[in-house]
């Protein structure tokens, strides 16, 4: 072992862009105190009347009989959870985790790409450039920084601030030293691949004894779950590593023969979920997970035992931070009169509440700073109490 | 400076310079590309490749002695039977089928990655490759990899420079845009079929012609206009033998019904793998679409919609402006769109007029490339410099999938991300280092690392990159900086 090897030398030249390598303090002393959030876009809208059954509506089977797992478990409330993730039910009763079944942001179109893009811009009707994290990340109340995992930036990290990188295992040869020493000089006069180079050596040199195989496959789908999130966990139980990670999972787009589809997904969430617990170690008991969709599902069935784009869907809050064991905001109700446009769950929290709390209580982010360019004319989207213990 | 666009035609409305192309391009390098706008300039010839019906066929092949088991996985049917074949033997069966679909979609990957590394057309095939991008039908399951190539090669490429209403009605009714979105779901709720089969109707064709493939989301249709559309759509799926029992066809009971169905049925095995029509699938009566009724004909009616909605303004502003992003920079210039807006309005969508039109702006031609390469846009123009071996190696699909970007896999209906950042992430330029240092390992040749920058970028590697290939500590190093430097990542 050497104490200063040549990699970390080259890193040296270009410290501001790295997530860990040049720390301004201690995890002890920052700001967040060891605190984290970890933010999972489940891309392509997943079903939460299937994930999180309200058994005890007196409609819902008149709605989609064939859709409700007959093995779910039963938490509090008349809820149920979808049978697939036993381990999630588990955090639920030892208080590690919480669900919010009926939430949506400020669009009501049903367009997934546009969705997403205001999910991660965090706007009500135009797309910005960049995401509301990275836009948080320039006003934290410490130097904070974030990490996604995947071979694409997400819009949500996307802007000005500088602090975040992206990581995915290699899988072909390494360039050398020497020739990375050169790549830098070339890319003085580059500022998009210059960032991009200087951030991506620094998050190879924390993931450096991860294990590099069982990622092969570079895009979504369930067997992505499980590598993905362990590799989040990685990141953040690093002494100095980032305060936030933000993962995708995709392939929640269940148009037909959903039961199959969301076994498997459920089975891949929970199994990452348990080995993200695994992972943070200690850094499980401050941790505040939030995993949300661009919107929900149809109440109803459609004709190809799937469902289509919807309106209100769930939220999935866990961590050994969360205070758990509860569900929150309203329940709509199932009845057909009380749907968004007679065929959504309408939505009974605000999703930027939701990121407001969090990034609040659990990071302690100003209100003027979440009110203003955090989430631009969000004064009257109240952040949401009682997310995280205190 | 004549050089200069020799270079900015063979590399950013081409697909990267081969060895000698720039000067080729040089004396007249607006003439060079549109030379290239011709009817069967995107046509490559099928080969070996299965078309869509001989993908349906083998795949009915395989099941045939499986009886009423055996049903192709997605194919429309009836659920499982009390066939007396085991399990084990519908496994084996569907394994084989799964097998031969996927090698099957290697070969078309490799087909087109040859295609592209070789063509002296590649304006025509940059210009095929947006298409198929906005007409994205994606290997995303065991029903739809078989069809992604076929659906290419017999939906998009014969259409590319003739009019978008052609264009748009191939490739909405093609069997891999129909499987793909869902088509093949969705019966109108009111037939009979839909009742007996407690099936209904599926939106998402409809959705995501409006939205992605014509007129852009926001633009001024409803929930109610795709509700409408997606009904005029029902009834068009794919032959298959259970179709006819499923509609119904021969209606009623009995000895002459019964004869009637297999009278059908035997005319639906003339029909496997051909979008069809049925009647029975469709949902009856007149539809108002943005504010227009369509009555008539059944048939005609999802035609007509389509044709309608190819020609309306907010279908040329939306085209316009993905083309000019493609063309010129990931922000639009306002003005460059409307002069392909322009073009497209007068010549009502005529694809070869639009091509040449874009070849026309100006803004296209200035000298700093602004536009960064996809990874197949990347894997590609190093094909066409250092050839095909060096660029991918052994393993063609690895090099693809870990540079994020298998073909024929875009994530979605929207197709891959056409712009900047989605591409430039840490992790993406890393991927592409060692991509590069991979390469330049199988580039050891006669040439050396500054004569690979010129033929490949000419005039268009700055100085800087000049200067550190040429001071490389060793051709290797040298390859290794060409491809990475910031002009050869970008167009």
């Amino acid at each position: 072992m050497h104490a200063l090897n040549r990699r970390s030398l080259l890193l040296a030249g270009c410290a501001a862009s790295l997530i860990s390598v040049a720390p301004s303090a201690s995890a002890a002393t920052k700001a967040s105190q060891g605190r984290k959030i970890i933010v999972i876009i489940l891309r392509g809208a997943m079903d939460g009347l299937a994930a999180l059954p309200k058994t005890d509506d007196p409609d819902i089977r008149a709605h989609r009989a064939a859709l409700i797992d007959a093995k779910a478990i039963p938490l509090s409330d008349g809820f149920a959870l979808h049978s697939a993730m036993p381990q999630l039910a588990a955090m639920y009763k030892s208080g590690e985790a919480a669900f919010i079944p009926a939430i949506a942001g400020p669009y009501r179109e049903r367009s997934h790409f546009e969705a997403q893009d205001l999910l991660e811009c965090g706007g009500v009707k135009t797309v910005s450039d960049d995401g509301w994290l990275n836009r948080a990340l320039q006003k934290a109340p410490d130097a904070y920084a974030a990490v996604s995992i995947g071979p694409a930036q997400p819009l949500i990290l996307r802007g000005a601030a500088k602090n975040t990188s992206s990581w995915s295992p290699a899988v072909l040869p390494e360039a050398s030293d020497d020739t990375l020493n050169r790549l830098m000089e070339l890319y003085e006069g580059d500022p998009v691949l210059k960032a991009s180079l200087s951030s991506a050596l620094g998050a190879d040199a924390v993931a450096g004894g991860m294990d590099r195989q069982g990622m092969g496959g570079a895009r979504g789908g369930p067997g992505q779950f499980l590598p993905q999130l362990t590799a989040a966990g990685k990141f953040l139980a690093q002494p100095d590593g980032p305060e936030i990670a933000v993962v995708s999972l995709e392939g929640w787009d269940t148009h037909a023969g959903q039961n199959g589809a969301l076994q498997q997904r459920f089975t891949a969430l929970d199994a990452g979920l348990k080995a993200l617990k695994d992972t943070l170690g200690e850094t499980w008991k401050k941790t505040a997970i939030v995993a949300i969709s661009e919107f929900g599902r149809t109440v109803r069935i459609n004709g190809a035992q799937g469902t289509d784009h919807g309106t209100g869907g769930l939220a999935i809050l866990a961590g050994g931070a969360i205070k758990g064991g509860r569900i929150h905001g309203d329940w709509p109700s199932l009845k057909s009169s009380a749907l968004f446009e007679n065929r959504d769950l309408m939505p009974t929290v605000e999703a930027r509440s939701v990121f407001k709390g969090l990034l609040r209580d659990q990071l302690g982010w100003a209100a003027n700073d979440l009110n203003g360019p955090v989430f631009p004319d969000s004064a009257a989207v109240k952040a949401m109490d009682g997310l995280v213990k205190a | 400076m004549s050089r200069l666009q020799g270079a900015i035609a063979a590399t950013r409305f081409g697909l990267g310079a081969r060895p000698g192309e720039i000067d080729a391009a040089s004396s007249d390098p607006r003439g060079w590309l549109k030379a290239q706008v011709r009817p069967d300039a995107a046509v490559i010839p099928a080969g070996n490749l299965l078309s869509v019906k001989q993908v349906f066929e083998a795949r009915i092949d395989a099941y045939q002695d499986m009886g009423p088991r055996g049903r192709p996985p997605g194919a429309p049917g009836q659920g499982p039977g009390q066939g007396n074949v085991t399990d084990e033997a519908l496994r084996m069966v569907r394994q084989q089928v799964q097998r031969e679909t996927r090698d099957g979609l290697a070969e078309e990957i490799d087909a087109r990655s040859r295609h592209a590394a070789s063509t002296p057309n590649s304006f025509a095939e940059r210009w095929l490759r947006f298409w198929a991008n906005h007409f994205t039908v994606a290997a995303r399951n065991a029903q739809t990899i078989g069809l992604v190539g076929p659906f290419e090669r017999e939906a998009i490429r014969p259409h590319v420079f003739g009019n978008f209403q052609t264009l748009l009605g191939a490739a909405s009714f093609h069997p891999g845009m129909l499987v793909y979105l869902d088509a093949t779901r969705s019966i109108g709720p009111s037939t009979q079929a839909a009742q007996r089969r407690d099936a209904g109707l599926n939106e998402n064709l409809a959705r995501e012609i409006l939205e992605l493939h014509t007129m852009g989301v926001g633009s001024g249709y409803s929930q109610q206009d795709i509700i409408e559309f997606a009904k005029a759509l029902t009834g068009w799926t794919i032959g298959t033998p259970q179709l006819a029992r499923l509609a119904g066809l021969g209606g009623g009971q009995g000895r002459q019904a019964q004869r009637a169905i297999r009278a059908a049925a035997q005319e639906m095995q003339q029909a496997v793998g051909e979008t069809v029509f049925v009647e029975q699938l469709h949902e009856p009566g007149a539809r108002t679409v943005l504010g227009k009724s369509y009555g008539g004909q059944a048939k005609q009616q999802a035609a007509a919609i389509l044709d309608d909605i190819a020609l309306h303004p907010a279908t040329a502003r939306h085209i316009a402006t993905k083309l000019v992003r493609h063309f010129v920079a990931d922000q639009p210039p306002p003005a460059a769109v409307a002069k392909i807006e322009a073009v497209w309005k007068k010549s009502n969508g005529h694809l070869g007029q639009v091509a040449r039109a874009v070849v026309d702006l100006d803004e296209a031609w200035g000298e700093q490339s602004r536009k960064f390469k996809t990874p197949e846009e990347l894997l590609v123009s190093a094909s066409r410099a250092a050839g095909a071996e060096a660029a991918f190696g052994r393993d063609q699909r690895a090099v693809y999938t870990s540079l994020a970007q298998r073909p024929f896999s875009a994530p979605s209906p929207a197709g891959w991300p056409d712009d900047t950042a989605s591409w430039s992430g840490a992790d993406a330029i890393k991927k592409r280092l060692e991509w590069a240092n991979a390469v330049s390992r199988r580039m050891v040749r006669a040439e050396s690392p500054t004569e690979f920058l010129d033929q490949a970028l000419g005039p268009l590697a700055g100085a800087r990159t000049r200067q550190a290939v040429a001071r490389a500590e060793s051709a290797e190093q040298g390859f290794t900086l060409a491809l990475m430097s910031p002009e050869f990542q970008r167009r």
